[in-house]
């Protein structure tokens, strides 16, 4: 009888914490929606007004007259679908190359790829500018995509998978007089597909946000992406607080329906790095 | 030996070398050549207008005295341990009170991974809101707690807790799934075991959980360490790294040193410091990992 009730008593306060969280992480939310509607005298009036008193919705497009914001959309899709895709071919192609071939160097080089995991951008953002700027690529696609075109993280996540393939499978292909090129895509991609989709959400996910690279490449706001767009927006427009709250959550949204659709292969991509290790 | 060297095996190491060109041509062009670079342009000085001018290791020799760069340490400094300390904790806690067999357990796994899947730039700029001087953390918190509102993004002392708040909401979730993640592999055997023995709740934390998660932790202080030492979005979008330097991180200086100021030379210094830092940290941590295992 006195252990049920302290059991009670502990999945309340339980609950109490967890609905406590749940309210923090939401308010700024659903605050940055509300404000979106408002008009700009509304937004800070005492006492605090949750709701406007009329819906405006027109905060909206009146907001995406202020920028080429449908512009910033597409390239920042475009660079994270390049980059995705790209991606996924030099992370499973090498993945597979340190999982399944003996040859001199390899472990070297799979050092090398492990180690270049630990360099921050902001330790090679200057050459790299200069490298890119030396190539002509400054305010250019391949400015943006190339230089990103691999990670550390994807080619240690493809290897992992692709280790757990039977080198037996490998083999009688190869006995069947199945070429390497053959083998690579009709047998090793087909094995890891949870693995390349998870790959694929975590890359997209990364360049989609990607900052400090596009910053530093595109100059011109032609080849902005969104969140340079936005933090573009800020420092000009900022101040109209309605306004400013309806661009971040057009930038929020797809996003969230994507996650909403896609979220147990999301989680379960986050989880991976973790348990991977 | 003709035969030999013309064996499948043999072939197929080639295919192999030439399977991880693509991913090593990227890292040498965009990784190794950038970092060897930023280790040579940090001896000259160089504003890209005029030719390069050999200075020797002055960039570094002044580092000590410059008052702008021993600021953006401690700003890094604070940020790193005032955001990830509380980060671990109450990710480790949610992670646990969601592992419990609770209702609405995914809805709030759901709800509490929504701020790490959102852009940084688009939370900075939402809290920016919360933090203005009539926004909701005013009206509602402060307000009512102390008496009176904070300048919370121009006040000196203020910046860098604000800063915090907001990248505390925001790292929460990640952590939490991860910890989460480190939970369910324990196999629940182990709990039931210890508590045939008579082991109390604290008792199973303390000589299972903790343990147990021990390859969690060291993914998790490694990634976070990497993570905040290169931080700067919310410096940049919410404060423009003032008020006064009190959220000018190490990266968010390099940037201004080098593409506002010009200064490539001094930037790529502060540049090759910030490697060596964020290098000694993974090394230390790869260490404590193979000593305690």
């Amino acid at each position: 009888m006195r252990n049920q009730i302290r059991e009670r008593i502990g999945l309340l306060l339980l609950y109490l914490v967890l609905i406590a969280g749940a309210v923090i992480v939401i308010t700024p939310l659903l605050y940055a929606f509300a404000t979106s509607l408002k008009t700009s005298a509304e937004v800070f009036a005492v006492p605090v007004r949750w709701l406007p008193t009329v819906a405006h919705f027109d905060n909206y497009p009146a907001a995406l007259k202020q920028g080429p914001f449908g512009r910033y959309f597409f390239n920042s899709l475009f660079v994270a679908t390049g980059v995705t895709l790209l991606n996924l071919l030099t992370c499973s192609l090498a993945g597979y190359s340190f999982a399944k071939h003996r040859y001199h160097g390899r472990d070297i080089l799979f050092g090398f790829v492990l180690a270049t995991m630990m360099v921050p951008i902001a330790s090679m953002v200057i050459p790299l500018f200069l490298v890119v700027k030396a190539a002509g690529w400054l305010n250019s696609y391949w400015g943006l995509i190339i230089p990103a075109g691999t990670s550390a993280l994807g080619i240690f996540l493809m290897r992992q998978n692709i280790l757990a393939i039977p080198d037996d499978l490998i083999a009688a292909a190869r006995i069947d007089g199945c070429g390497e090129l053959a083998i690579y895509w009709r047998i090793v991609l087909p094995l890891i597909g949870p693995a390349l989709s998870s790959l694929a959400i975590f890359i997209f996910m990364w360049n989609w946000d990607s900052f400090l690279w596009p910053m530093v490449v595109a100059t011109r706001d032609q080849y902005w992406t969104l969140p340079i767009g936005i933090a573009g927006f800020e420092s000009s427009y900022g101040t109209n607080y309605p306004q400013m709250m309806a661009v971040a959550n057009m930038a929020m949204a797809p996003v969230l329906v994507v996650f909403f659709i896609l979220q147990r292969n999301f989680i379960e991509a986050m989880a991976l790095s973790g348990i991977k290790e | 030996m003709q035969a030999r060297s013309r064996s499948p095996l043999r072939s197929a190491g080639w295919w192999g070398f030439a399977f991880a060109m693509p991913a090593i041509l990227l890292f040498l062009a965009f990784s190794l050549w950038p970092i060897l670079n930023t280790f040579y342009l940090s001896l000259f000085k160089y504003d890209l207008l005029t030719p390069k001018e050999w200075v020797g290791v002055r960039n570094f020799a002044r580092l000590p005295a410059d008052q702008v760069f021993l600021r953006s340490l401690k700003a890094t400094a604070v940020y790193v341990l005032g955001t990830y300390i509380p980060v671990w904790g109450i990710s480790l806690a949610l992670a646990m009170a969601l592992n419990a067999k609770i209702k609405l357990r995914g809805l709030l796994r759901t709800l509490y991974f929504i701020p790490p899947m959102m852009s940084m730039v688009v939370v900075s700029v939402i809290w920016k809101l919360m933090f203005h001087h009539d926004g909701l953390l005013n009206t509602m918190l402060m307000q009512p707690l102390l008496g009176h509102p904070v300048d919370w993004l121009t006040d000196e002392r203020w910046a860098p807790v604000a800063i915090i708040l907001m990248s505390i909401w925001k790292e929460t979730g990640f952590y939490m799934v991860v910890f989460l993640a480190g939970l369910q592999s324990i196999s629940s055997q182990l709990y039931e075991a210890a508590r045939i023995d008579g082991a109390g709740g604290w008792a199973l934390f303390r000589h299972i959980t903790l343990p147990m998660l021990k390859p969690t932790f060291a993914f998790v202080t490694i990634i976070s360490l990497i993570q905040g030492l290169q931080a700067f979005i919310p410096q940049w979008v919410m404060a423009d790294g003032g008020p006064n330097g009190a959220t000018t991180s190490i990266a968010l200086l390099i940037y201004r040193m080098a593409f506002v100021w010009l200064k490539m030379g001094p930037a790529a210094a502060v540049a090759v410091i910030l490697f060596v830092l964020v290098g000694a940290v993974t090394l230390i941590q790869w260490r404590l990992q193979r000593a305690a295992s």
